[in-house]
């Protein structure tokens, strides 16, 4: 009727907005009503010429005071009704109900689909079909509240560690719709939101049977989904499968193995040593390895996916030899060739087997080492608190003897393995091919 | 105040502002009116400081985007002192330990309240528990006033400290609430019966009795939040086989009950003022009574309607919804009989009067959106929106607040021995009760279009609203300021003597001199009328 509340996008929001309807139109007659009143009062009673004029001493009015009892007890039985009967529909979700799992964190919305789909901060739905979510906060040790509301659907519910609670829609309209946290969660909760799709049945359902990336990722025995990780997250760059050394140890019948720490402790490799490397690499450093040489993947792997490296880590056991797609073997540099100087230092830099671009970024953003935008002619800080020249004699030094000067902020980590691999030529084609990266 | 003055103007001016002198004699003295005026001071620092943080947020939240608070966490931040101030510093505190200090042995007869050291010991816990959380601001707290588990027991801020603030303010409400029960039940004057006490006495006694019981509740909730945090206690947390939902419990068990300490003594004051400028007696005064003493009562059983959507069984939350509809039937009923009380009357359109007939207005707004949260399908939609905040303000500010501001305005004369301007007193009232409306009323509107509270920014479309919202909030500022600004300059400056009697009141407060003496009357006076015997038996001249 009064469309308050705005567009109406699920089959109870009608009995939410005539609830609605009916205690607006109440409350603003009652208002206008008595207030009106008081008014017409004050104007017909005022005193005049600001004489006081005789009062009737009343007291009061049996009569009066049990129909102004009684008749907002009845009103308010009525709204109240109403207000009951829209309750019981947004609390009673049909059984055929399609269930999709939301978890909220701070600060984002996941959602997953029964066939393992993911997405995060989208919904999706199919129109005419009612959707039941199936709520959580996460981690439950230390996930805080959040509420998902859905101000088009009419309906909202807390979301909370360590137990479930549900909200159930049945869209009646195609569209995008906003999505808001609504139990504040800290600092960024204003931005903890989400998009809202209702698609048409046949599209949602060729959306949800997409194959897409993650769908295939989601598909796949754990110990499958750890090897793709393993390539797709770049452990490949410093652990290798075949017991060769990189910047980290290798991973070839890792599993279990005992050995000792920098400071002289002992570990023993298990799947909470691994998930701890894994989430906290500075926790631990195994002796003979660069301390703080590892990035922490805390916020880029879901807890699935690091036990699906553990058991990944479980099956390179020496039984088979592992085949990882995109075979990152190393070359001889010597090859990279070019018609320009500038052409075989790019060559040199992105091949895969030298591994610059592991821990250099090229777009100024900051990985395991300073990034090579603008490196050259930079003033760097070293971790002496000298200052020095980034020139073709500093970048020489770096690659061949990493250990002899270290960059403020950035820890001993780069293998010395490029002195007899690149030679005083590769190098000028490299600086060559930095220059440009200003 | 008037220090020197007594000895210029003999015995005649001898009054409880004079008969001591110095600021010594401020700090220690166990005179009630006295410590009103310790607590009005105290709680209008946290007023004025409230203020400033709403203020601030306005400014951010009137466009859409970062404006002058440069990140989110300084914006929760703000929103946690406001109503860590607004709540547990000022309006708490507001009306029962200022006017009910004042008052409530004044219109009873008494010569104090009945632990008069109590009653000052009590300033000293508030100012022990200020002062805690003013430290604790140091390193800012940013959960919100409701220290909701588990972000509460999680944040790296200084929750411990300003929990335990809130405990100590604590102990001040209880014991000033212990007070006064005493007081009522023990220092009647002779012939003052039960239904011979004004009815602002009346709802300071329903507001204690929330005191006392409700109190010890959240003191003991603050206290396992302390324990979550320092000893790792568990029972808000889920991964130990704790309830972060037993903490909503707990808060709201004291906490919806509060709102009834806030906003009761305010309908007392209403009750004080609209008589006295109709010239009527109270109508329905009986009723008026029972009403207090019924929102009292079912006030602590509907706490869990602020907890609709937060996990609670559906069978619990039709429950609270029906308990909740209870406390509409007692509040309708007061406002019936405030304008019942009109009818025939003779009324003058003082300040006082104003502010109570805007209070009627006010809280009929506030009464009425109160219905809609009461009403669970349509609760879902507006919890925690800004329809919310909207309703909130219009009780607590709209309800508490204009009451305090009014009754500080009525009873004045009676505290200072001076008189107001009612011109400037009436120009600062417009301010206010404009800014005010233009503050909350696109409010409503913002919920009803589903903006959620606590937001440090908004999508675009919420803009204009929330423009118009900070407007009304600049000028709601300036109004309280002029009031404040009125009231404490012709305290310390004004000319105008207050008589005995300005308003030809029939009260007991009104009888002694303005000031009155240190111990209120000269000798105890007998009661022999009704509260508000105003008017004759026809109404005409006898």
């Amino acid at each position: 009727m009064l469309g308050l509340l705005g567009e109406q996008g699920s089959e109870f929001a009608y009995k939410v907005d005539f609830a609605n309807d009916v205690v607006t139109i109440i409350s603003v007659i009652c208002t206008v009503a008595i207030v009106g009143t008081m008014l017409y009062f004050a104007v017909i009673y005022r005193q005049r010429d600001g004489k006081d004029h005789e009062t009737p001493a009343i007291e009061g009015n049996n009569t009066l005071e049990i129909l102004w009892t009684v008749f907002p007890t009845l009103v308010c039985i009525w709204v109240a009704w109403l207000g009951f009967d829209a309750f019981v529909d947004l609390r009673s979700p049909p059984a055929d109900a399609m269930e999709i799992n939301v978890t909220g964190r701070k600060w984002a919305w996941d959602f997953q689909y029964k066939n393992g789909k993911k997405t995060t901060g989208e919904l999706v739905v199919p129109v005419d079909r009612p959707v039941k979510l199936i709520m959580t906060s996460v981690p439950a040790d230390t996930g805080v509240l959040h509420s998902f509301f859905v101000p088009v659907m009419r309906t909202k519910a807390d979301v909370i560690p360590g137990r479930y609670t549900y909200e159930w829609f049945k869209p009646i309209k195609t569209g995008d719709f906003q999505v808001f946290c609504t139990e504040y969660c800290g600092t960024e909760h204003s931005k903890m939101l989400a998009r809202l799709k209702v698609l048409p049945q046949g599209e949602f359902e060729r959306w949800l049977a997409d194959d897409s990336e993650e769908r295939k990722l989601a598909g796949l025995k754990p110990a499958d989904l750890g090897k793709e990780l393993y390539a797709g997250k770049q452990c490949i760059s410093c652990h290798s499968l075949d017991g060769s050394a990189r910047v980290g140890p290798t991973w070839l019948k890792a599993f279990g193995k005992e050995g000792e720490l920098a400071d002289g402790s002992k570990y023993k490799m298990d799947e909470n040593y691994i998930r701890e490397s894994i989430l906290y690499p500075m926790k631990k450093t195994v002796k003979g390895y660069p301390a703080a040489g590892m990035p922490s993947y805390q916020g880029q792997l879901s807890d699935d996916e690091v036990t699906a490296i553990i058991e990944f880590i479980k099956t390179v056991d020496g039984s088979k030899p592992i085949d990882i797609a995109p075979a990152p073997a190393p070359k001889k540099s010597g090859a990279a060739a070019g018609a320009t100087p500038v052409e075989r230092g790019k060559a040199i830099v992105h091949d895969t087997g030298n591994l610059c671009t592991t821990c250099h970024s090229l777009d100024g953003s900051q990985m395991v080492g300073p990034s090579f935008k603008g490196l050259w002619g930079r003033k760097e800080k070293l971790s002496d608190g000298s200052e020095v020249l980034v020139d073709a004699a500093y970048i020489k030094e770096s690659i061949w003897k990493p250990a002899a000067k270290i960059v403020q902020g950035y820890g001993p980590v780069m293998p010395a393995m490029y002195e007899g691999k690149l030679t005083d030529e590769n190098l000028n084609d490299v600086i060559e091919y930095l220059k440009t990266l200003q | 105040m008037a220090a020197h003055t007594h000895t210029a103007h003999g015995n005649e001016e001898l009054n409880y502002l004079n008969w001591k002198t110095g600021i010594w004699s401020w700090l220690t003295s166990t005179d009630h009116k006295r410590i009103c005026f310790l607590y009005l001071f105290s709680i209008m620092i946290f007023f004025i400081g409230g203020g400033i943080a709403a203020l601030l947020m306005r400014t951010e939240l009137a466009f859409s985007g970062p404006q002058i608070i440069k990140d989110p966490h300084t914006y929760n931040v703000l929103f946690t002192m406001h109503g860590v101030f607004m709540i547990f510093l000022f309006v708490v505190p507001g009306i029962p330990a200022t006017l009910g200090n004042f008052l409530i042995p004044l219109m009873i007869g008494a010569k104090d309240v009945a632990f008069p050291r109590l009653n000052l010991f009590s300033w000293y816990i508030y100012v022990f528990g200020a002062i805690l959380g003013g430290v604790a601001m140091l390193n800012p707290v940013d959960t919100g006033w409701t220290f909701y588990a588990p972000y509460s027991t999680t944040t790296g801020t200084s929750v411990s400290l300003m929990v335990f603030a809130a405990f100590v303010l604590g102990f001040s409400s209880i014991l000033t609430g212990l007070n006064f029960l005493v007081t009522i039940h023990q220092l009647r004057a002779p012939g003052m019966t039960w239904m011979r006490l004004p009815v602002f006495v009346w709802a300071s006694y329903a507001t204690a009795v929330i005191q006392t019981v409700a109190t010890p509740v959240v003191g003991m909730t603050l206290l396992l939040v302390i324990a979550e945090r320092t000893f790792g206690a568990g029972i808000f947390d889920p991964s130990k086989g704790g309830d972060p939902v037993l903490m909503e419990h707990l808060f709201w068990f004291y906490s919806h009950p509060v709102v009834y300490i806030m906003v009761l003594p305010a309908f007392g004051v209403v009750g004080e003022i609209i008589p006295v400028f109709s010239r009527k007696p109270l109508f329905g005064y009986k009723m008026v009574v029972l009403s207090s003493m019924a929102i009292a009562a079912v006030g602590f059983i509907v706490w869990a309607h602020h907890m609709f959507v937060a996990g609670i069984s559906d069978f619990s939350a039709k429950f609270f919804s029906i308990v909740t509809f209870l406390v509409a039937i007692p509040t309708a009923v007061k406002v019936f009989n405030w304008v019942s009380t009109m009818y025939k009357g003779s009324i003058s359109f003082t300040t006082p009067m104003l502010y109570a007939m805007s209070f009627v207005f006010l809280f009929m707004v506030a009464g009425t959106t109160g219905i809609y949260l009461a009403m669970l399908g349509v609760d879902v939609y507006y919890h925690d929106t800004y329809f919310v905040v909207a309703h909130f303000h219009y009780t607590i500010q709209g309800g508490a607040v204009i009451g305090l501001i009014a009754a500080l305005h009525f009873w004045f004369p009676k505290m200072t021995g001076k008189m107001l301007n009612e011109k400037v007193s009436k120009t600062a009232f417009a301010f206010l009760f404009f800014g005010f409306n233009l503050t909350f009323i696109p409010q409503f509107i913002l919920g009803m279009d589903g903006m959620p509270r606590r937001y440090y920014d908004y999508p675009a479309q919420y803009q204009t609203l929330h423009t118009i919202s900070t407007i009304g909030a600049y000028l709601n500022g300036f109004g309280y300021l002029f009031a404040l600004a009125n009231l404490f300059w012709t305290a310390k400056f004004g000319k105008v003597k207050a008589p005995r009697n300005p308003y030809n009141s029939v009260s007991l407060e009104w009888q002694t001199q303005s000031p009155p003496i240190h111990e209120n009357f000269p000798e105890t006076p007998v009661v022999d009328k009704d509260p508000y015997h105003y008017g004759t038996p026809t109404g005409t001249h006898a």
